[in-house]
This record gives structure tokens, C-alpha cells and sequence, in this order.
């Protein structure tokens, strides 16, 4: 299905099966860091594959890029984006100080992987629920580099079968005073054949 | 003066441009430069190659025929086809992976159509930075043909 053709109805289902499987997810990561998380509602947003970069902050912007497939009955990927200042508070929360700037070392990326893995789990097993599906994530890869090198290995994937990327996006917050809080986003990019599968459960079940 | 080359996007300009592409991964920029008239091209490319039922309008997305449409858009503007010379960079792996099938890293067949494509096009690759797991910024400087390559974790810039 090519994804301009996505009618409102259609939108609105993409949403907020992604905002039951996110407050899942968020849920999972303020028990973790002992702290409420707010999400905001998520935008389905459907864009030229050579404007995602931008749509991220532009490509330089340095971000911690957590990467999973969705294995099981659908196909797809998960992309989880932290910019390298929420990864940092978000690895002091969880293991302690850790000095005044975000180091990779086996301790911290595998502590990253961690929460990816975790949020990535809750998101699809809430997902998988409501589609009576299963839905599996596979290991999770890590890369802490430019948004846009971080993302364009998922954008390739896309583009063997379209221009356009569809990316159901959740931004979650921590609850600190804003400019200490913790920020994310949170990208289900499904396959195209497997979003056609998605809406027409989720439509069902309406 | 500076320009942007986007993802799956190539154009060609002259001296003095400046043409930038930000932040490649698995991404190649492929840089094709004309000393003599100082007109060079560059392009963001993804995908290794060119599917034959892939819809036209599409070439820059693809190294081979993005590379093709570069040369064609040179010589139209009045590069010389001899003089040509290219430029590689991009092509990592950015995620370190236990699942190799899946991913069979991208970047690294990109890099390497770019090279098949320049050998069939008889066009010496006079500078090549690729592989690895770095993400790279990339400036093609049109009035010198020097390709700047900036890394997020080191400061000084590769000049190739």
C-alpha cells in the first residue's frame, strides 16, 4: 500500500494502537529510573525518506540510535533516539554518576541496549495483544553517531520499496524541570506489506 | 557558497559551490570532479543498484545509476568525460551486528558498486574513505576538487 493513500481513519487506528503500546513502554522506563514519564500523543508522519534527517533535528545532531527488528507475525523495525544528553542523564539515573559527558564503554552501551530492549518488548507485546499477533523484538543494535548516519541504515531498508517513509513517533519526557529532562523518540517504521496486515486487524477490532 | 545534497539526491554545479551532504552511514557520496572546467557533481546515494523495473525519476537513489545521471548531467554542462576523476565516501556499518544475514552490510555493496560502476565508466578514483562504523559529513569543495570528511568522534577533518 503506497502510504499517501492513508485516510484519517486509518491515521487515527496507527496512533493510538502506538500510544496504548508507548504508555506501556513508558511505564516500564519510570519504574526504571524511579521517576514519572510523560508522553505525548503520537504523530503518524509520513514524509519524503530524504527529509527524515531534518525531521530529527538535522543530521548532525550527535543522537544514541537503539535499533530493533520486529520479528513474529509482522515485519518491521523500531528505532529508539535519544539525544546524547538524555542518553547521558538517562545512564546516570539507571547506574550512577557517570561524569560530566556521555562515554561509550561496554558498561553504558550495554546499559542502553538495555532500555531499548525494554521498551521495545513492552511496546510490542502491548501491540501484540491488542492485534492478537506476536510480535517479537530481536537483539538490539547500538550506534552513537550523527542522527542522520544513525537512521539512513533504517531509511534503506525503506526505500527499496517507496520515496516515503511512514514513522509513528512518540516523544516521551521525564519529569524534571525541562532542560534536565529526559527526551526520546520513539519510531515503529513497519513494512510496507505488514502495515496493510496492521490496519486491517486494528480496524476489526474497532 | 554551499548546497545541500540530500539523501537520494545528486546535482551537479561549478566552481566556486561548495557541495555538502550531512551525516552518511551506510550512505555513499560519490563526488565526480572535472579539473579542466572546474564543474564537479555529487550524489546521497542508498541502494547499490538500480532494479530494471524501478520507476524513472528514481536514479539518485541508486549508486550505479545515480552515477550514470551524474556523468550525463557533467558532459551536458560541458565537463570534459576524459578528465573526470571520482571520489568515494560513506559506505559504514554503523551498527555493530551479531546478525549479519539481516543486514549484510549495505554500506559495504554500496561502496562497492561505486567502485564497479567508476571501473565500467573508465573513471579514476583518485580518493576513497569508506567502511567502517563512523557516520561522515562530507564537503566537495568544486573550486579545488578537495573532498573534506568530517567524523563525529574525531575533530580534524580526512582531506581526500
Amino acid at each position: 500500500m503506497p502510504f499517501r493513500k492513508l485516510n484519517n481513519v486509518q491515521m487515527d487506528i496507527l496512533k493510538e494502537t502506538s500510544n496504548i503500546g508507548m504508555g506501556h513502554a513508558a511505564t516500564a522506563l519510570s519504574q526504571m529510573i524511579g521517576q514519572p514519564v510523560r508522553l505525548r500523543v503520537p504523530h503518524v508522519t509520513i514524509t519524503e525518506i530524504s527529509q527524515v534527517p531534518e525531521y530529527l533535528g538535522g543530521a548532525e545532531k550527535m543522537m544514541v540510535g537503539i535499533t530493533l527488528q520486529v520479528l513474529g507475525d509482522a515485519r518491521g523495525s523500531i528505532m529508539l533516539l535519544f539525544p546524547q544528553e538524555s542518553a547521558h542523564r538517562l545512564i546516570c539515573n539507571l547506574i550512577g554518576d557517570q561524569g560530566m559527558t556521555l562515554i561509550m564503554n561496554e558498561v553504558t552501551i550495554s546499559t542502553l541496549k538495555e532500555v531499548g530492549n525494554i521498551l521495545a518488548s513492552a511496546y510490542l507485546s502491548a501491540l501484540g495483544n491488542m492485534l492478537h499477533k506476536t510480535l517479537i523484538p530481536s537483539v538490539p543494535l547500538l550506534a552513537y553517531d550523527m542522527a542522520g548516519a544513525v537512521v539512513d541504515y533504517v531509511l534503506i531498508d525503506l526505500s527499496k520499496s517507496s520515496d516515503l517513509a511512514m514513522l509513528v513517533e512518540t516523544d516521551f519526557i521525564g519529569e524534571s524541570p525541562s532542560d534536565l529532562a529526559i527526551k526520546g523518540h520513539f519510531f515503529l517504521i513497519p513494512d510496507p506489506s505488514t502495515l496493510d496486515m496492521f490496519l486491517c486487524v486494528a480496524g476489526e477490532s474497532q | 557558497m554551499s548546497e545541500q545534497v540530500s539523501i537520494a539526491e545528486a546535482r551537479i554545479e561549478r566552481a566556486p559551490t561548495v557541495l555538502k551532504a550531512y551525516g552518511l552511514g551506510s550512505c555513499v557520496a560519490v563526488g565526480l570532479y572535472d579539473p579542466e572546467t572546474r564543474l564537479g557533481g555529487m550524489g546521497h546515494m542508498l541502494l547499490p543498484n538500480r532494479p530494471s523495473n524501478s520507476p524513472l525519476g528514481s536514479e539518485s537513489k541508486y549508486v550505479d545509476a545515480g552515477i550514470y545521471q551524474i556523468v550525463d548531467e557533467l558532459v551536458r554542462a560541458g565537463a570534459n568525460r576524459k578528465t573526470l576523476v571520482a571520489k568515494i565516501t560513506g559506505g559504514a556499518n554503523m551498527f555493530e551486528t551479531s546478525y549479519q544475514t539481516l543486514i549484510n552490510s549495505v554500506g559495504a555493496r554500496n561502496a562497492k558498486s561505486a567502485r564497479r560502476t567508476l571501473g565500467d565508466l573508465d573513471i579514476q578514483i583518485v580518493g576513497e574513505e569508506v567502511g567502517g562504523n563512523r557516520g561522515r559529513t562530507v564537503e566537495f569543495d568544486l573550486a579545488t576538487g578537495k573532498m573534506l570528511v568530517y567524523c563525529a568522534h574525531t575533530k580534524e577533518p580526512l582531506s581526500l
